[in-house]
């Protein structure tokens, strides 16, 4: 992961602003950065989202694809991911060099968000066992400055908040040959429950205490960080401790906490911005890449 | 700005797929209007006098369709009186993805100046531009569009002339869409009103398409024919195998019964047949229709029996009676067949028809029954003012559609071709019945031709052999202006003889894909006709820079051999050329040379030894097993006046006119071979299959008949016992059997190399075959030109050339295009022979059976190369005892027996009491049989039977 060399004595002052609730932007240690997220940004993806947190900017297309449901669940429809670290962001990701962290990135995301306790699969049901939807989430890093797990996940849970898959039915005939019907009115298209769709709150250990949101300098200073998917109830669906250092079941206690309130806290603002965004329409100026 | 267009499709796989396209918004979009200054248009397509007048809109105005209203009344639109005429995008677009043969019309209009028809881009005029909202389906977004963009142009020539009197008119059949237009504030009429308005033009209002409405009070209330399925059910139904997919061809002498071809791989089932009107259920000929096969016990058999639908009153009853005839026929017989039924339409493939109208017998009426030419097509319904000034003529009219209540489909009447009989008028019929393309070439097609004066210049003669030292000559029939090959034969330093074939290098001229090109390949081939010729390129190229005509410099493909004097081929060069033809020669002229031996010039000497050789090449080919087939082929003097024909005579075959044909053939042999060597994936040849055994039973038994063997089981073992079999004192005899063969051939095709295994052509015996040698009237050999050219490296290939699909879709193009030219030709020939025989009157001559029918025979008169029956059966009279044999096959009427070849003499008359179906009457005079053959009359015409017609 893109990482940024910091001296002793940086670390010191960090780490010592971090024990007085004051780190080097002047946020709190529960504070995020300034966050900017637009929908519908890609318009040949049935879903996207933009996200800038900081200097991390992520991008997220999501695509309705007609496929098999797994033999397991025939009644659910199952979301793919894939994590494209685009050498734009930062210049280690060049050639082959991003994969790794793609990959393990997509594995976390599959993790948190492909369960019916986030998303309703049951909805992406077509026809038990022979259609479902699967919805292919394309996240590309467009540029990395830290706390790339949260940005993510807001940024798909935008996303998938923006997404409309074509509504689709059913036809039978006397044979029992099924025919899969597309509705010729392009406005008449499925939205989805995003309500349980989690986010992801990244807590570092800095010290003795814990930062939400590190920038890429304090997360030089941390030697292990937690990651908590928190529902909007404040339910954890997921925890995963991340770097090499170890963490004492005390701090894991408080650091779940702290996920869990900051989390909380997260959802609601966010869904509000989103609804906010749509009540505008089509009036609304798009932004897009250039802003 | 940027506006992007987004829909939903499914893929065939069965995939969702969103598509985005990028839509460009601008606004400098002119309205077209003289009147207009705010727009800076140069030159503004809509006059400021719209010089139309209605009882409806007294001032000006210009007229807006929308779409279904250029669907179904584009007869209308197109006439002349019809202008200044606002086409939208909108309507454009979806005409376009309706109606392919409507939307090149609407084009067409477009293109023509007079019409003063103008394109208005609204979906990309910043001001017009709509999109579709939430809830509104396609259709109602494109009526909106339509409506909007009328309204801008209400408010838009408002203002251009302050407020003053031009005026836009909206037409529209759509009940909802018109009220929708008048809350919008727009000026707008249906159709029907609008045209029925137009001061002074009653015929206009004929023309007319019938909607909807219409249709419910024209025809009772009873339900004739199942309901057709919807397309939906349709396709699920054939992706199950539920229903069979085929095209429809109805059956010519029985209106009741038709066949639907199946077109699918590794299915014994090819071929359904229909019978009964429920069952045809509204099909018309060339229909792709969705059929469904009864279970086995419900097939039954082709009727053999002749049914001419020619119920006069249009009534939708006593059809029952027909019916049942039918069933009654079908049931005796054991030979069944697929019987199936159709359920739905899945193409109509409807065009306009020639034909006549049949009077309604109530006076005054306005619908009338129209027959077509066609005997396929059912009858149609139309409605006219102009019935009386309509009889005896020629019309086109063109069908609506077939209601399920209705017993005939309705339609509208399209134009008026001339008189019933009239040369022209005539002429024109065929053309369109066998889908000539004969409109004049367009602007576009012309702009590709070379620039006049034309001229060979330096780079052209870098890259080709000049051959212009070379003594070439052209043989042609007399009065040919297209002439594209020409020949030269000389002596070698070496001994032997150089041979070279030199064709029109039309290719040259001709470049792939543009204008020029499409039209030569969608016309296919020239088609002659007596006394006019249907040019496949203008006539710039065709009889002028193309012909290779003398004492002048022409571009040339040639195609050198040496060969020793055995005329065996020691080496074959092909290579592009520049020639000047030192002599067009006629047939006739160089067979005079040839045989003059007081003339000793080079093109005479030239003459010699091409004529020789070709000799030598005919016997090689006759020794393989080459057919020497023949046919009656007749040519008409034409009188130079009134070009009527005033002469018949059958073509005379000179030794020339097969030296000429040798050297074809020779050329086109080598060329095919080198042009599969280079290309074998795609190389264009011509194959002529065998024809399956079963063809030449008639054959064999009428050569029986005079105690003859005809030996069918190779080409070779034809040929020769066709040779052998001569009878003393009956010369014409052997053409008489070789006319027969003929009739047991196939159909030579062209095809290409990669798709298909069987090159072998039979006729000629030659294991591969092309066309060479007449790029000017056959599009075949341009290709053929093309593919040589870039296999010596002379010129350059393009994708197209090397798709065998491409390739095998334009080799079924041309295939089509010549069988239609042929029979175009020989409706001609008819056509022409019942002229003669009009001014001639009655005459007797002798004849031969070609053959011997149940109730009829056929003979052929050599003098005429007319072919006609003389029936032994008639309506009114009681028939003659008649037993047929097939094993013969023989005919005995009362006590004379006809058996094939018998020497007959007839009395020859024009029966001209159906004029839509003219033809020729043959009555018998000799032998005499009591009751059936006539008195030979003198100078008095046949009384006529007079016969109710239609």
């Amino acid at each position: 992961m893109a990482a940024v060399k910091v001296c002793e004595a940086e670390k010191v002052y960090i780490m010592h602003g971090v024990r007085d609730d004051l780190r080097l932007d002047g946020r709190g240690c529960e504070d995020y950065r300034h966050m900017e997220i637009e929908t519908d940004v890609v318009s040949n993806t049935d879903g996207s989202a933009k996200i800038s947190l900081g200097h991390t900017d992520v991008l997220v297309g999501i695509k309705a694809e007609i496929g098999k449901p797994r033999p397991m669940v025939p009644d659910e429809g199952y979301l793919e991911f894939f994590v494209d670290c685009s050498a734009n962001a930062t210049p280690e990701f060049e050639g082959r060099g991003g994969e790794e962290l793609g990959v393990e990135l997509s594995n976390t995301l599959y993790k948190v968000f492909n369960n019916r306790h986030s998303l309703d699969l049951r909805s992406l049901c077509i026809c038990p066992g022979e259609n479902c939807w699967v919805l292919y989430v394309d996240v590309l890093l467009l540029q990395c400055d830290g706390n790339l797990f949260d940005a993510i996940s807001i940024a798909i849970k935008a996303a998938l908040f923006n997404t409309r898959i074509p509504k689709v039915h059913i036809s039978e005939d006397e044979e029992g040959g099924k025919e899969i019907e597309l509705s010729d009115d392009p406005f008449d298209c499925m939205r989805l429950n995003v309500e349980n769709v989690p986010c992801i709150v990244t807590l570092c250990k800095i010290g003795h205490r814990h930062v939400v949101d590190a920038t890429l300098q304090e997360k030089a200073c941390s030697v292990a960080s937690l990651l908590i998917a928190v529902t909007h109830t404040g339910m954890v669906t997921c925890v995963r401790k991340m770097g090499g250092g170890s963490l004492d079941p005390e701090s894991i206690f408080e650091m779940t906490e702290a996920g869990k309130r900051v989390g909380k806290s997260l959802h609601a603002p966010l869904m509000d911005l989103l609804q906010k965004e749509e009540s505008l329409g089509k009036k609304r100026q798009k932004v897009g890449f250039l802003g | 700005m940027l506006k992007s267009k987004t829909f939903v499709k499914k893929t065939r796989s069965g995939g969702v797929l969103k598509i985005v396209r990028e839509h460009y918004l601008r606004d400098d979009i002119w309205c077209g209007s003289e009147v207009c200054k705010e727009c800076k248009d140069e030159a503004p397509v809509l006059q400021e006098e719209t010089c139309i007048e209605s009882n409806l809109c007294p001032y000006p105005h210009y007229v807006i369709p929308d779409t279904n209203v250029v669907l179904h009344q584009i007869d209308i639109l197109e006439d002349p009186l019809i202008r200044n005429v606002i086409i939208l995008q909108t309507v454009l677009q979806e005409v376009r993805h309706r109606s392919a043969p409507v939307y090149k019309r609407i084009k067409d209009a477009i293109h023509e100046k007079e019409k003063h028809f103008y394109t208005f881009t609204n979906e990309h005029h910043r001001e017009t531009f709509i999109e579709r909202e939430q809830g509104e389906s396609a259709n109602d977004r494109n009526d909106r569009a339509i409506r909007v963009a009328a309204k801008w142009y209400t408010d838009h020539l408002a203002k251009a002339t302050d407020g003053g009197t031009l005026k836009v008119v909206l037409l529209t059949n759509d009940r909802a869409n018109k009220e929708k237009a008048e809350q919008f504030g727009l000026t707008v009429y249906r159709c029907e009103e609008y045209i029925k308005s137009l001061v002074g033009n009653p015929e206009l209002v004929d023309r007319l398409a019938m909607t909807s409405d219409d249709q419910n009070e024209i025809t009772g209330s009873k339900l004739l024919f199942p309901e057709h399925l919807p397309l939906s059910r349709i396709q699920t139904g054939i992706k199950n195998g539920v229903f069979i997919q085929g095209t429809f061809h109805a059956n010519r002498d029985n209106y009741l019964e038709g066949t639907v071809f199946v077109n699918r791989e590794g299915e014994d089932i090819n071929e359904i047949l229909l019978q009964g009107l429920q069952n045809l259920n509204r099909a018309v000929n060339q229909d792709v229709v969705a059929v469904e096969l009864f279970p086995k016990d419900r097939w039954v058999a082709p009727s053999s029996v002749v049914l001419q639908d020619d119920n006069l009153n249009d009534e939708d009853t006593e059809e029952d009676e027909n019916d049942s005839k039918l069933k009654s026929v079908a049931s005796e017989s054991s030979v069944l067949k697929p019987t199936g039924r159709v359920v739905g339409i899945i193409k109509r493939n409807w065009r306009p028809f020639c034909g006549m109208l049949a009077q309604s017998q109530i006076k005054e009426a306005t619908r009338h029954l129209f027959t077509p030419a066609d005997r396929r097509i059912p009858r149609i319904r139309i409605e006219t003012r102009q019935a009386a000034t309509l009889i005896g003529q020629r019309i086109m009219v063109a069908i609506d559609g077939w209601p399920k209540n209705s017993r005939y489909p309705n339609g509208h009447f399209v134009k008026n071709l001339g008189t019933a009989g009239d040369k022209e008028t005539e002429t024109e019929v065929l053309l369109l019945e066998h889908d000539v393309p004969h409109q004049p070439f367009s602007q576009a097609v012309l702009s590709f031709l070379p620039k006049m004066p034309w001229g060979i210049t330096e780079e052209d003669l870098k890259v080709r052999a000049d051959l212009r030292h070379l003594c070439v000559c052209s043989v042609d029939p007399p009065g040919c202006t297209d002439i594209d090959d020409a020949l030269h034969c000389r002596e070698l330093e070496n001994g032997n003889l150089e041979v070279g074939v030199h064709i029109a290098d039309v290719s040259h001229f001709i470049r792939p894909g543009n204008a020029l090109d499409q039209e030569a390949a969608n016309r296919g081939t020239t088609v002659y006709l007596c006394g006019k010729r249907i040019d496949m390129v203008p006539e710039l190229l065709s009889s002028n820079l193309c012909s290779l005509r003398s004492n002048v410099e022409r571009l040339a493909f040639s195609c050198i051999w040496e060969m020793n004097h055995k005329a065996e081929i020691i080496k074959t060069h092909f290579t592009k050329s520049v020639i000047n033809s030192k002599a067009s020669l006629t047939y006739a002229e160089a067979q005079m040379r040839i045989d003059d031996t007081t003339i000793n010039d080079d093109i005479t000497k030239s003459l010699r030894g091409l004529n020789k050789l070709a000799k030598i090449l005919k016997a090689q080919r006759i020794d393989k097993g080459a057919l020497t087939l023949s046919s009656p082929e007749v040519r008409f003097h034409i009188d130079s006046e009134t070009h009527d024909p005033i002469d018949l005579q059958t073509k005379e075959l000179m030794e020339t006119n097969s030296m000429v044909e040798e050297f074809m053939l020779l050329a086109n042999i080598s060329v095919a071979q080198k042009i599969y060597d280079e290309f074998s994936e795609c190389a264009l040849l011509r194959k002529h299959p065998a024809p399956p055994p079963s063809n030449y039973d008639i054959l064999i038994k009428a050569a029986k008949s005079r105690d003859l063997e005809i030996h069918t089981d190779s080409a070779k073992a034809l040929a020769d016992s066709l040779n052998n079999a001569t009878i003393e004192n009956f010369a014409y005899f052997n053409t008489l059997l070789r006319i027969l063969a003929t009739r047991c051939m196939m159909q030579a095709v062209y095809f290409c190399s990669g798709m298909d295994s069987d090159f072998h052509h039979y006729g000629l015996a030659s294991p591969i075959y092309t066309h060479f040698t007449s790029p000017i009237r056959r599009y075949a050999d341009i290709i053929v030109h093309r593919l040589l050219a870039v296999a010596i490296n002379a010129d350059s290939t393009y994708p197209d050339l090397m798709d065998k699909h491409k390739q095998s879709a334009l080799c079924n193009n041309i295939n089509y295009r010549h069988k239609m030219a042929q029979y175009a030709q020989r409706a001609s020939v008819a056509f022409h022979t019942q002229l003669f025989f009009k001014n001639k009157g009655i005459i007797n001559e002798e004849g031969f059976i070609l053959f011997v029918r149940k109730n009829a025979i056929i003979i052929l008169i050599p003098k005429f190369g007319l072919e006609g029956t003389v029936f032994f059966e008639n309506k009114d009279k009681p028939s003659p005892r008649l037993s047929f044999d097939t094993e013969g096959p023989t005919l005995k009427v009362e006590e004379h027996t006809f058996r094939i070849f018998d020497r007959v003499k007839v009395t020859i008359s024009l029966d001209a009491s159906n004029l839509q179906h003219q033809r020729i009457r043959m009555a018998l005079t000799e032998p005499v049989i009591p009751g059936v053959s006539v008195p030979i009359p003198e100078s008095e015409p046949e009384a006529k039977k007079p016969k109710l017609d239609r």
